[in-house]
């Protein structure tokens, strides 16, 4: 941009409005300029001025028009229109079109700074070991390779060396304010970067930092927020007197409520309200919203944490350096607590305190109790209950991001490969443990939990169950929008080019074979993935490919577990696989209504009928609650049902038809 | 097997995993409201007949029985 120097006549028209500077040589203007709508405004260092007409209209606030109103500028280079209102020193930034910043004691860049880029925040493990860098382009993925790949230091070198150049990259001495950004009622702000249409309103201090928000998705910082060394994404909420040091805060994240959290890393959709975090990788859809609840140096994913939810890191020994991993689709009861180290299985429910070590990760999907003083687990309980399915309908719903550049990369699916892989080494453990079990033992013991021996047996059956309709479903998915008119055609369809073999990971939300995220790994080591773009369009392959991948493993498991071969599947193994799956769908639909049913019974309506009788109180409880057989989720589960029915029908017709006429 | 027989089995069964004295419960007695089972104990009512009957039950039909004489004419189609 060509700017020029102040004419004699400005300077004298500007003195004459209040504005002062020690040397108006360092004062450059963009013409047009008119000094109209600058007051009381004291120059100092390099200030380049772009033109300052027109009307300001930032993200969330009222439009304005242009101009600097008793504020003090140092060293700083406005480009467009903007309106800047009782600002006691900004120094150091680049000020785009369309900023409005008003009522900020302190807005400075100090030195040169990488604005919150390349901090490191201790997760998982207090002790230290599994650091990750923050910046601006880290994903749920990265940040999982780089906490806990320790056993590829090569690795881990390398995208340290990777994510650190990306850093380096972002130092500067001068902070930009982007388009459309709305500053106003902040105290202090220090060495951060504000993306295009942030909205930061009432913060206390905010420093070194980057809010990379965007105009699909404004970030917000609202009143009270306290942030030091920190990354905030686009669409992300802060507010409400949270305190921030040494974290990230991914896309689509609210945080607030006085929420405290150091050394954590929030990615997409969490939600964080009244509690604590200290080291904790806060995966996708982690959520806590109650006041006593603190998730301590432990990895999650769709997690919901009840109120007084705790776990201890630490036995007064070596220090606080033990860790714990509760896998996707946990939940914790009220006042549960964990000894960490210890492991929860995909989907399951934590209630109760256990003040014993464990690894439950063999079994998804199941309850956590105490009992008799014992931490015992009931396997695949949580199978069929109204939670589970709730929530994997609900998570896809409430993706906020709007950003069009999502970083994180998120698998939805309830039953993939991943948890199908973990039911069928559950079933063998189970099948296993009740050969070697005898009949006078009441438990059995596996990994530092305890099994009622009793429900050895029905919880096989149970997961069996679920497997059953994971094998229909996929054939299913397999055939849906894809048109077949011979045998020919449909064998080409269930073919696939890739091996299935491979055992399954959850990469913080990302679902994929061990050997796709091993394959990254090894283009990291050996130099093919050579920067963070590199490696998230690596990443983003694996997770594109993910129907593919999920195919060749249904066809080798397939015939690993029932021996069809589904290449060469006879009409009446095809057929059966769908029989299968519409008698193990509905009889799992219909445990869920079950389940359902018990949010309607009498013991439901206990606290219902206020000064009344049994019939005050089914009234009460209709009026507020409705009735089961007009529940939305139930109605829902039951046209789902009959959507079985239907579906199993015209399949199976539809086979027949291309097995009679080939 | 005597319908009799299938009850003092079920109840026998009730006891073990309820912790109820089998004096202490009723033919008519809903599992839930009068026995007190939460959904963990359900199923371990569920197990506890298959193994005591030498049974496999149908899984959602066996969650929907709610009494004591119930869950002696269910599993009598078994036996």
């Amino acid at each position: 941009m060509t700017y020029r120097n102040l004419t004699d006549t400005e300077i004298t028209a500007l003195e004459g409005q209040g504005c002062f500077c020690s040397d108006w040589n360092e004062v450059r203007v963009r013409p047009p300029f008119s000094p109209g709508a600058i007051r009381n405004v004291r120059f100092e260092g390099q200030v380049a001025l772009g033109g300052l007409d027109g009307m300001v209209a930032p993200a969330g606030a009222a439009p304005r028009p242009a101009g600097l109103y008793s504020c003090y500028l140092k060293n700083c280079e406005i480009q467009g229109p903007v309106y800047i209102s009782q600002v006691g020193r900004l120094e150091g930034y680049l000020i785009e079109g369309g900023v409005a910043i008003e009522q900020v004691s302190s807005l400075v860049v100090e030195g040169q700074t990488a604005f919150g880029n390349g901090v490191e925040a201790e997760v998982l493990n207090e002790g230290g070991g599994r650091e990750v860098l923050l910046f601006d382009q880290l994903t749920a993925q990265i940040a999982y390779l780089m906490a806990n790949y320790r056993h590829e230091p090569e690795m881990t070198a390398k995208l340290k060396h990777l994510a650190r150049e990306y850093c380096d990259n972002q130092r500067s001495e001068r902070g930009v304010i982007r388009a459309g950004s709305y500053i106003r009622d902040v105290q202090s702000v220090r060495n951060v970067n504000f993306g295009p249409h942030t909205r930061a309103c009432g913060a206390r201090l905010l420093e070194e930092g980057t809010i990379a928000s965007c105009a699909e998705a404004p970030s917000v910082i609202g009143p009270g927020v306290i942030a030091r060394n920190f990354i905030v994404h686009s669409g992300a909420t802060v507010d409400s007197g949270a305190i921030l040091e040494k974290c990230f805060v991914g896309q689509g994240v609210r945080i607030g409520k006085q929420y405290s959290a150091e050394n954590t890393l929030f990615f997409a959709n969490c939600e964080a309200f009244h509690g604590e975090a200290v080291s904790l990788f806060a995966g996708p859809y982690t959520v806590t919203h109650h006041k006593s609840s603190l998730l301590i140096a432990g990895m999650f994913s769709f997690f919901n944490a009840g109120s007084g939810t705790n776990q201890s890191n630490h036995m007064y020994k070596l220090g606080p350096l033990h860790q714990g991993w509760l896998e996707r689709g946990c939940k914790t009861g009220s006042f549960s607590y964990l000894l960490w180290p210890s492991r929860a299985g995909a989907f399951s429910v934590v209630m109760d305190k256990h003040s014993s070590n464990f690894d439950t990760s063999d079994f998804p999907f199941s309850y956590l109790t105490i009992e008799e003083g014992k931490s015992v687990l009931t396997p695949a309980m949580n199978l069929f209950t109204v939670g589970v399915k709730r929530d994997s309908e609900k998570w896809p719903a409430r993706d906020r991001r709007e950003d069009p550049d999502k970083l994180d990369l998120i698998r939805f699916e309830l039953f993939s490969p991943y948890l199908a892989g973990k039911m069928l080494r559950a079933s063998e453990i189970l099948q296993t443990l009740y050969d070697e079990a005898s009949r006078e033992q009441k438990y059995v013991r596996y990994k530092g939990i305890n099994i009622l021996r009793l429900l050895l047996k029905t919880c096989r059956k149970y997961y069996q169950l679920a497997l059953k309709k994971y094998y229909g479903e996929q054939l299913i998915q397999r055939l849906e929008g894809r048109s077949f008119d011979n045998l020919q055609a449909l064998r080409e369809i269930l073919r696939s080019e890739q091996s299935g073999t491979d055992n399954w990971v959850d990469v913080a939300g990302l679902l994929a074979p061990a050997a796709a995220i091993q394959e990254a790994v090894e283009g990291l080591k050996g130099g093919r993935i050579g920067s963070v773009e590199q490696l998230r369009a690596s990443l983003r392959a694996i997770y594109d490919n993910y129907e593919a991948y999920a195919w060749a493993w249904y066809i080798h498991t397939l015939e690993q577990e029932t021996g069809i071969s589904i290449g060469q599947a006879t009409e009446e193994q095809l057929t059966g696989l769908i029989r299968e799956w519409q008698a193990s769908a509905l009889k799992l639909n219909n445990m869920i209504l079950k389940d359902a049913e018990k949010e309607f019974d009498l013991n439901s309506r206990i606290g219902f009928g206020v000064d009344g009788g049994e019939e005050v109180q089914a009234a009460d409880f209709v009026a507020v609650r409705g009735n089961f057989e007009e529940n939305a989720f139930v109605r829902k589960l039951r046209a789902e049902n009959e959507e079985i029915g239907k579906k199993a029908v015209f399949w199976a017709g539809e086979l027949e038809r291309i097995f009679r006429t080939t | 097997m005597e319908k009799a027989e299938i009850q003092t089995r079920v109840i026998k069964v009730i006891s073990g995993v309820l912790g109820t004295e089998e004096s202490m419960i009723g033919e008519k007695d809903n599992f839930i409201f009068d026995l007190g089972a939460d959904s963990m104990q359900s199923l371990q009512l569920v197990a506890g007949f298959e193994e005591a009957f030498d049974i496999e039950m149908d899984e959602d039909k066996a969650l929907e029985v709610q009494t004591v004489d119930a869950a002696v004419d269910f599993i009598a189609q078994y036996l």
